[in-house]
């Protein structure tokens, strides 16, 4: 195991916070700032809490002498991105009443909500407890909400693969009590002991941890893109177990040659239950122990296994674990995309995918989505799945009861709105960026609509409208929205300019390369107009949008 | 000694008179006393020069090395204040004598958001800064090509202007906190072997003028005016910064302003008047003014009182019971029948009264400046939404134009001797006189402790001077802060609850000597502080109600517990 001297700030207020408890209760009762201490400020964020505030408000508060307008983003912990009616009763009142009330579902599969003051914490936290939602470990140096295959149409084996994302999710959840304690007046624990915590001891991982299940042949989770992947490997209609792909992470750092975008390597198969469960653990172990701890920006799983070789990681992980992996198994990917409208499972159940523009689940022109999902969650008689790709699935619908929850979308426009959006528009996605991100340098979701709306006119032009390219914006070059897993990708560098990317593939197996850089709209558009143009005229039969500029521009340039 | 018919007669005439009443009285005895002159010598303390110290930061990381410093910097005696750059006024760099930048640097080598206006002022302008010591550190990241670009270049920047450094730049890596240290650690020692010269003694203050007692008349010009409250609030508060040249206050006194009439309100007026020429000559208290000006400076045409509109009856010949009325109110329903019936009407009103604001900046941190606090004063007269004059008056002024005003002196509200605790005690604008008292007793680095409270309807919107405020919480200068918002919550919270949640600490405050300030609404707020306050010594000094009253009346006779209410 690697002495780490050097230790990041970080790391010396993880080991300093008594579990994750840090200063946060005084923080909350300081009553000149709306924002807590900084070393709070790292600690909530393991209590699935993010500081904010509203950038484009700070030159103007500034003048009046008010400090800035600090918020708190809260996300939930939703493994597999389920969501029961009861629980989205609670969720839309918790959000009119102390957020800004849009519902925003992430990319990782579960929903955030922003604006929240710091003297409404408590009261969000609470109101979440009571139908058994929690906040714990969506953000932070620890395992992440645990994503998984949206579509239960797709395999009679999906139930079983989203009872993983739970136990992984539970098997992961640090051991710490502080947040009963400080968010919910628990009582404070009095034996030490009973939060040890020998995966996460007190120093956590170096940095988030992210894990993926996938049922091939659809990638809808971008499985390459995780910290791990697991591939299931299905034969004769029974799980057998994993592929297990090892190093996925979209962050990077402008400026900084040492920080790079990362597919996972796949490292072997694993059968299925206990020893994948171990598997899982051990991998983190691992990362645990050798992972970057002085320099976050190489503190991920994917620098690690770079730095000591695919082999050894495995044999690190086989060692720990006392058995050794199979083989990787052959498995084939042919789409990556949510099936919108009506399916049915394998046990005729119906489930509706609508989409959300975005991820924001708010009230527009084009649809009243969230009051439409306000009045289905009132029936009681479906269940919610988010997905990956930042839209809803109502699901677990009786056939009895399929008209009914139809016409309440149909009234509210969900279905018009979903049918009339175009393929390019329905596979983009956009991360928060500005206001509230305060890592973003350009604007992504409050822009990308608009951008969207100019590149469909480009497309008609060449008759491309059809087209299914995966696209992508972020606001800064961390990557939330996996921006270099896509054919087609913005990048912020600064206010209203973007690293243009291109080339990645249809599938998610292979990363995208940047091709022109600090582009403003304009510049954007004449570079696709003239992509878009070669494209409909010099493609082969087939081809994708990726893979064409691979083959012509990127071939040529790079 | 006065007869004591007459001395009851003064305080039953002064008891419930508001400030702007007792002014108003105060000036007719001035002008009975008039000519005796008092020849005022007390020369304001020497103002030390200081040190500003200013950051510009994105991640809250230059904010926190500039706060520690600036306490560092108190503590040894130095008059350090402590600014971030988004706030800081510009035109202040050419009066600087030490300044001090923390900046950090963006992605891309430029300064942070908040720091831009000042990067792009010292690039842009081409002044000269000649008397400036000034010295940066500069944070950053060395994984950055453009590693600590924003601090280099206004260290160049300041240098280019004429400036000279007292320490060479110290540039930062992430950790950046030894680096920091140094750094001032070596500013501190230059500085130190300045201490003979001028951060000691301070320039020689100039012999203080003879001049009359009275109220002199100064005319300033607005420096900056500024709505304190956020968008989405029920307040409007005005921030009001006047340059005067030789102005000479103290913490605790008020100007008054004389405020002018809205032009379009005189318009409306005249277009009433019958066909008066408003150019016409009239005299006045042996002035002559056009009708105009009488109207526009002189004379008040809101709110008449009923005396006023009594007269104005006798010479419309008319019945009229309303009150509430101003005189466009008047013409439009009981019309004058000539412009000669005008001019009588406007013989008959009374002059505009001065308006009384209490200073919410200190003599030795704002020098050549005052600052006032206006709440603007909306209210609904015949269900018509009115404002009121002099809120409406202030509120519209723009950055540079003059403004008349006068010093009031009030003798009742001073800061006790520097090494004394104060408790202060005021919601809303009565905040004012507390900026004051805090940027003095932090300009001059006095020792006793300082304990605020204050209110308002909402903590988002409405936390007049927060980041002052937070700055001297953090630099020590506050010892305690408490806020009540009253309208967060579904139960309305009120300053004296805070008092009372807070009750054993300031009872032994005020049990150690602590003098009691009281500012803001008369009623009911301060009747309820008060009550509270008497409750609190009755509570923890364990006396019946009759003896904490008894307690509370001495505090009074004692001078410490002074209040400006209205």
């Amino acid at each position: 195991m690697t002495e780490q001297t050097n230790l990041s700030g970080t790391e010396k207020v993880k080991q300093a916070s008594d579990a994750l408890r840090g200063e946060l209760s005084s923080s909350l009762k300081d009553e000149i700032t709306g924002a807590i201490r900084e070393a709070d400020q790292s600690l909530v964020k393991f209590h699935g809490m993010y500081q904010q505030d509203d950038r484009d408000r700070r030159e103007e508060r500034a003048e009046k002498k008010l400090d800035r307008l600090y918020t708190f983003m809260i996300r939930l912990r939703l493994p597999g991105g389920l969501l029961t009616a009861r629980q989205w009763l609670t969720l839309y009142n918790v959000a009119g009443e102390n957020t800004t009330g849009v519902i925003k579902i992430t990319t990782r599969q579960t929903i955030q909500l922003h604006g929240i003051l710091k003297a409404k914490i408590k009261p969000t936290i609470a109101a979440f407890n009571q139908v058994k939602l929690d906040s714990i470990a969506a953000c932070g140096d620890v395992n992440r909400n645990v994503i998984c295959s949206a579509h239960p149409n797709q395999s009679p084996i999906h139930e079983e693969i989203f009872a993983y994302a739970d136990r992984i999710s539970n098997r992961m959840l640090p051991k710490t009590k502080a947040y009963y304690e400080v968010w919910l007046d628990q009582d404070k624990i009095t034996d030490k002991k009973d939060e040890e915590d020998p995966l996460y001891q007190d120093r956590y991982l170096p940095r988030k941890f992210k894990v993926a299940l996938v049922i091939p042949p659809n990638n809808d989770v971008d499985v390459f893109t995780n910290d791990l992947g697991l591939i299931a490997i299905i034969e004769n209609n029974e799980l057998k177990g994993f592929n297990v792909a090892v190093g996925g992470g979209m962050g990077a750092t402008h400026g900084n040659p040492a920080t790079y975008p990362r597919l996972g390597t796949v490292l072997g198969f694993v059968e299925k239950g206990e020893p994948t469960m171990q598997l899982i653990y051990e991998v983190a172990t691992v990362q645990r122990d050798y992972g970057n701890r002085s320099d976050r920006k190489l503190a991920r799983l994917k620098y690690t296994i770079d730095k000591y070789g695919t082999d050894w990681y495995r044999e690190e992980v086989e060692r720990r674990m006392g058995f050794k992996m199979e083989e990787a198994r052959p498995f084939h990917f042919t789409e990556r995309r949510d099936y919108f409208g009506w399916q049915q499972n394998h046990q005729g159940r119906w489930y509706y995918t609508a989409y959300v523009e975005s991820g924001r689940i708010t009230d527009s022109t084009q649809q009243a989505i969230k009051t439409a999902l306000q009045e289905v969650a009132k029936t009681g008689k479906t269940n919610f799945r988010f997905t990956t790709n930042q839209n809803v699935i109502i699901s677990d619908v009786a056939p009895a009861d399929k008209d009914a929850i139809h016409a309440i979308l149909e009234q509210f426009n969900v279905i018009t709105n979903t049918e009339n959006a175009t393929l390019i528009r329905k596979n983009s996605l956009a991360c928060v960026a500005l206001p509230t991100c305060g890592l973003a340098m350009a604007e992504a979701q409050r822009y990308m609509p608009v951008l969207t709306s100019k590149i469909e006119c480009l497309l008609d032009k060449y008759g491309l409208a059809n087209e299914d390219i995966i696209m992508r914006m972020t606001g800064c070059p961390n990557g939330c929205a996996r921006p270099a897993a896509a054919e087609l990708s913005f990048v912020g560098t600064a206010a209203g300019r973007y690293n243009l990317q291109l080339g990645g593939d249809r599938v998610g197996m292979r990363l995208n390369k940047n091709y022109r850089e600090n582009l403003d709209e304009t510049a954007i558009l004449t570079e696709l107009d003239g992509l878009f143009g070669s494209f409909a005229k010099e493609r082969i039969p087939g081809e994708t949008f990726g893979d064409f500029t691979l083959r012509t521009v990127l071939a040529t340039t790079v | 000694m006065l007869a004591e018919h007459k001395l009851n007669t003064l305080l039953a005439l002064t008891a419930g008179a508001s400030k702007e009443e007792l002014a108003l009285m105060q000036e007719h005895i001035g002008k009975l006393l008039a000519p005796v002159v008092t020849a005022q010598t007390a020369a304001q303390v020497p103002a030390l020069n200081k040190v500003t110290i200013a950051y510009g930061t994105e991640t809250g990381n230059s904010k926190r090395v500039a706060t520690d410093f600036a306490a560092l910097a108190k503590k040894a005696g130095i008059n350090a204040k402590l600014v971030s750059l988004d706030q800081y006024r510009l035109n202040d760099l050419l009066k600087e004598e030490y300044f001090l930048t923390v900046i950090s640097t963006q992605g891309e080598g430029e300064p942070p958001e908040a720091a831009k206006k000042f990067y792009d002022h010292i690039h842009h302008n081409g002044f000269k800064l000649e008397k400036l010591k000034y010295s940066v550190l500069a944070l950053g990241d060395t994984s950055y090509p453009l590693f600590c670009k924003a601090g280099e270049d206004v260290d160049e920047q300041l240098l280019k202007l004429g400036g000279s450094r007292i320490a060479d730049i110290q540039k930062c890596d992430v950790e950046f906190d030894d680096d920091a240290n140094l750094w001032f650690s070596t500013i501190l020692k230059k500085l130190g072997e300045n201490k003979t010269g001028p951060l000691a003694t301070g320039t020689p203050a100039a012999p203080a003028e003879k001049k009359p007692a009275g109220k002199k008349a100064y005319t300033g010009s607005i420096l900056a005016n500024i709505n304190l409250n956020d968008r989405g609030s029920n307040k409007e508060t005005w921030h009001i910064e006047i340059a005067a040249d030789n102005i000479e206050y103290e913490c605790g006194d008020s100007i008054g302003i004389v405020p002018e009439n809205a032009t379009p309100f005189v318009e409306k007026i005249l277009s009433l008047s019958r066909g008066i020429n408003a150019g016409k000559q009239l005299q006045y208290k042996n002035e002559t003014f056009t009708v105009f000006d009488l109207l526009k400076y002189k004379l008040n045409i809101s709110h008449l009182i009923t005396a006023v509109i009594k007269r104005y009856a006798a010479i419309a010949g008319a019945e009229i019971s309303e009150t509430k009325m101003d005189l466009a109110d008047l013409l439009k329903a009981y019309p004058v029948k000539d412009a000669a019936q005008f001019e009588e009407v406007l013989a008959v009103l009374n002059p505009i009264a001065p308006r009384l604001y209490t200073l919410a900046s200190s003599p030795a941190a704002h020098s050549g400046e005052v600052h006032v606090i206006v709440a603007k004063d909306v209210f609904t007269a015949n269900e018509e939404m009115k404002y009121g004059v002099c809120s409406a008056f202030l509120g519209s002024q723009k950055v540079d134009s003059p403004l008349k005003f006068f010093v009031q002196k009030n003798k009742r509200f001073r800061l006790p001797a520097s090494d004394k605790d104060i408790i202060m005690i005021g919601p809303g604008t009565g905040i004012a006189p507390y900026r004051s008292f805090l940027a003095e007793r932090d300009a001059v680095g006095a020792a006793g402790r300082n304990w605020l409270f204050f209110g308002e309807q909402h903590f988002t919107t409405d936390f007049l001077y927060q980041t002052e405020i937070q700055n001297w919480f953090v630099t020590g200068v506050l010892t305690k802060v408490n806020l009540a918002f009253s309208r967060d919550q579904p139960e309305k919270i009120y300053v004296q609850h805070r008092m009372w949640e807070h009750g054993a600490e300031l009872y032994n405050w005020i049990q150690s000597g602590a003098y009691i300030y009281l500012c803001g609404k008369k009623d009911p707020m301060s009747v309820d502080v008060e009550h509270t306050l008497v409750e609190i010594i009755e509570k923890y000094g364990e006396k019946t109600t009759e003896e904490a009253k008894e307690y509370f009346l001495q505090m009074e006779n004692e001078g410490r517990y002074a209040e400006d209410v209205y």
